[in-house]
């Protein structure tokens, strides 16, 4: 492969783990922007939505992945509403510690429940491998052609909803004030509840697309909830398109960064990234939204 | 006996690594959860140190210093987020210092470990038998509680709380809150670093797979389960948590068990912390006097 079509290919790869990112960093800035508090156990949607499909394609269910995909992202929305209504919901007006420690409560337990059913060991959706094709130049799978078009419809989903419908509109509301959404009438429960299910579906779905094109464990979730956040953090928290763009970045610093950094720190430039931006501009978080 | 023993060492540790954070989380309200990694940067000085001959003491000063020197670096630009962010930023350089221990393999054997750390050795003693082992940490966690309350009652202490109840408040009276939490975030390490020397020399190995994010969840739910805030709840959480965690290792279950019994027992940590904080988040010990601001 001459160089030209090696760096390209990076530059395809990161593109395509940003893609992935941005998935989860839109579901994270949602529910930040709606409930203003950071969703740790954000990771654990991403995890399970890939271990559900994993459910229903292997015993007893079996079945095909395009029957799977619509019950396993149902179960993690389903999950995402099961977290409102047990805990955040009680102690909504608990103070910031007391929710953070829940959602982290929350990552612990579900981190572990699916080590409990599934064991610690990387798993795979056990797909035959199809040909990837050429394109421009390019090598591309299916999987992969699949990550950028459910990206980008998810993306047109997520902004028809936000600009074009009441709901969206109610949920922007409630993210600017929620008090004074509520005195205006507008029925905060069930956006809360909608931003919810958004949220769990757009890391589930980041989740099987991450898990199709690589693999899947228990330990998934942690690692891209920081780098969620990192993606959030660039492109300004609660800020959706943001986070679009923030995602796409920090996919492509990984991948770029594997040409000059051992593979071993692939994880940890999400990390980096972050640090780098708090120190140019440190008062990012505390100028915007803080309460 | 000797499981008598064991027990109490590693309650003692963990006190001395729950007292740590609960400067942090309990009377300054940082989100601090990497704790780990201070824990593990403590371990993994004092542990190369003296396998490379250096005598105890310096490694345990060396330890203590990289430590508190590596929180203040972090706390510089991780403090200037707020609440949930700094969580986050924690976390992440949790993740990262295992990435570092996990493939500078020249200097930490990578996940192979450190085996071989040898007992540590005071004013001539070598503490190499469990009793005596048990003396040294119990040592260190009674100076430990003995400093850390000191701290905590001197008006030092009291701008912690001020900063952590009402920052505005704090800043209004001339308390520089960044200040005083990169203080309280210093500390925190540098006992969290006691800890992870106390650990080393007693477990003898160690390897980048003893300072994941469950070892953070294990010593914040001591601190919260016991009574965040309060000078004997992150004792009484210790007390509680590790004989509950180190009896049910010591059951005779079949070895079929033994594969799910640590996802189970995460499970159930996992699970206390959201019965904590939605039913009791006070925890056991209750924080006395001062309107909490909630």
């Amino acid at each position: 492969m001459d160089s030209f079509s090696y760096y390209s290919q990076t530059v395809l790869n990161g593109i395509l783990a940003g893609c992935i990112y941005a998935l989860f960093a839109m579901g994270l800035t949602l529910i930040y922007g709606v409930l203003n508090f950071v969703n740790f156990a954000h990771g654990e949607l991403i995890m399970w939505g890939a271990y559900f499909l994993f459910l229903f394609m292997g015993e007893p269910f079996g079945l095909p992945l395009y029957f799977a995909i619509l019950p396993a992202l149902l179960l993690t929305g389903c999950l995402g509403l099961a977290m409102e209504y047990s805990v955040f919901r009680p102690i909504r007006k608990a103070n910031r510690l007391t929710l953070l420690i829940a959602a982290m409560g929350i990552s612990v337990f579900l981190r572990n429940a699916a080590q409990f059913f599934w064991g610690a060991e990387v798993r795979t959706y056990g797909l035959e491998v199809m040909p990837g094709t050429r394109f421009i130049g390019l090598y591309l799978t299916m999987q992969q052609f699949a990550i950028i078009g459910v990206t980008i419809l998810c993306v047109a989903g997520v902004y028809l909803l936000f600009f074009k419908s009441r709901l969206g509109k109610s949920m922007r509301a409630l993210s600017d004030n929620l008090d004074l959404a509520r005195i205006s009438g507008i029925d905060t429960k069930r956006a809360i509840l909608a931003a919810w299910v958004i949220s769990a579906v757009l890391a589930g779905i980041g989740g099987i697309l991450m898990a199709l094109d690589t693999n899947l464990n228990p330990e998934m979730g942690v690692v891209n909830l920081i780098k969620a956040f990192a993606a959030t953090l660039i492109g300004g928290v609660g800020n959706l398109w943001g986070a679009l763009i923030g995602g796409l970045l920090i996919g492509l610093a990984e991948n770029i960064g594997v040409l000059f950094i051992s593979p071993g720190y692939k994880d940890g430039i999400a990390f980096v990234i972050m640090v780098l931006i708090l120190l140019a501009r440190p008062y990012v978080i505390l100028g915007e939204r803080s309460d | 006996m000797d499981l008598l023993l064991h027990l109490c060492i590693v309650v003692a540790i963990y006190t001395v690594f729950a007292l740590s954070l609960n400067v942090e989380v309990g009377y300054t309200g940082l989100f601090n959860f990497g704790h780990v990694a201070f824990f593990a940067i403590g371990a993994y000085t004092s542990a190369l140190l003296t396998l490379a001959g250096v005598p105890f003491a310096w490694a345990f000063v060396a330890a203590l210093f990289l430590a508190g020197l590596c929180g203040f670096l972090l706390s510089i630009p991780a403090l200037k987020l707020q609440g949930d962010y700094f969580g986050i930023a924690t976390l992440g350089f949790g993740e990262i210092l295992r990435m570092i221990f996990n493939n500078e393999v020249w200097l930490t054997k990578g996940p192979m470990g450190l085996p071989g750390i040898p007992r540590p050795e005071f004013f001539g003693i070598v503490f190499d038998t469990l009793p005596l082992y048990l003396a040294l940490s119990a040592g260190f966690a009674l100076a430990t509680f003995a400093i850390l309350s000191f701290i905590i009652l001197s008006p030092f202490g009291r701008a912690l709380k001020a900063v952590r109840d009402d920052e505005t408040a704090a800043e209004i009276l001339g308390k520089n809150a960044y200040a005083f939490k990169i203080k309280s975030f210093v500390i925190g390490s540098v006992f969290a670093g006691l800890a992870g020397v106390l650990w080393a020399h007693y477990a003898t190995f160690i390897s980048p797979g003893d300072f994941t994010l469950t070892e953070t969840i294990l010593v914040l739910l001591i601190v919260v389960m016991g009574g965040k805030g309060t000078l004997t709840g992150p004792v009484v959480g210790a007390v509680t948590l590790i004989f509950f965690q180190e009896s049910v290792r010591f059951l005779r279950l079949p070895p079929e068990w033994t594969r799910l019994l640590g996802p189970l027992q995460q499970m159930i940590f996992g699970l206390l912390l959201v019965i904590l904080m939605v039913f009791r988040p006070e925890g056991i010990v209750r924080e006395k006097g001062g309107a909490r601001v909630d």
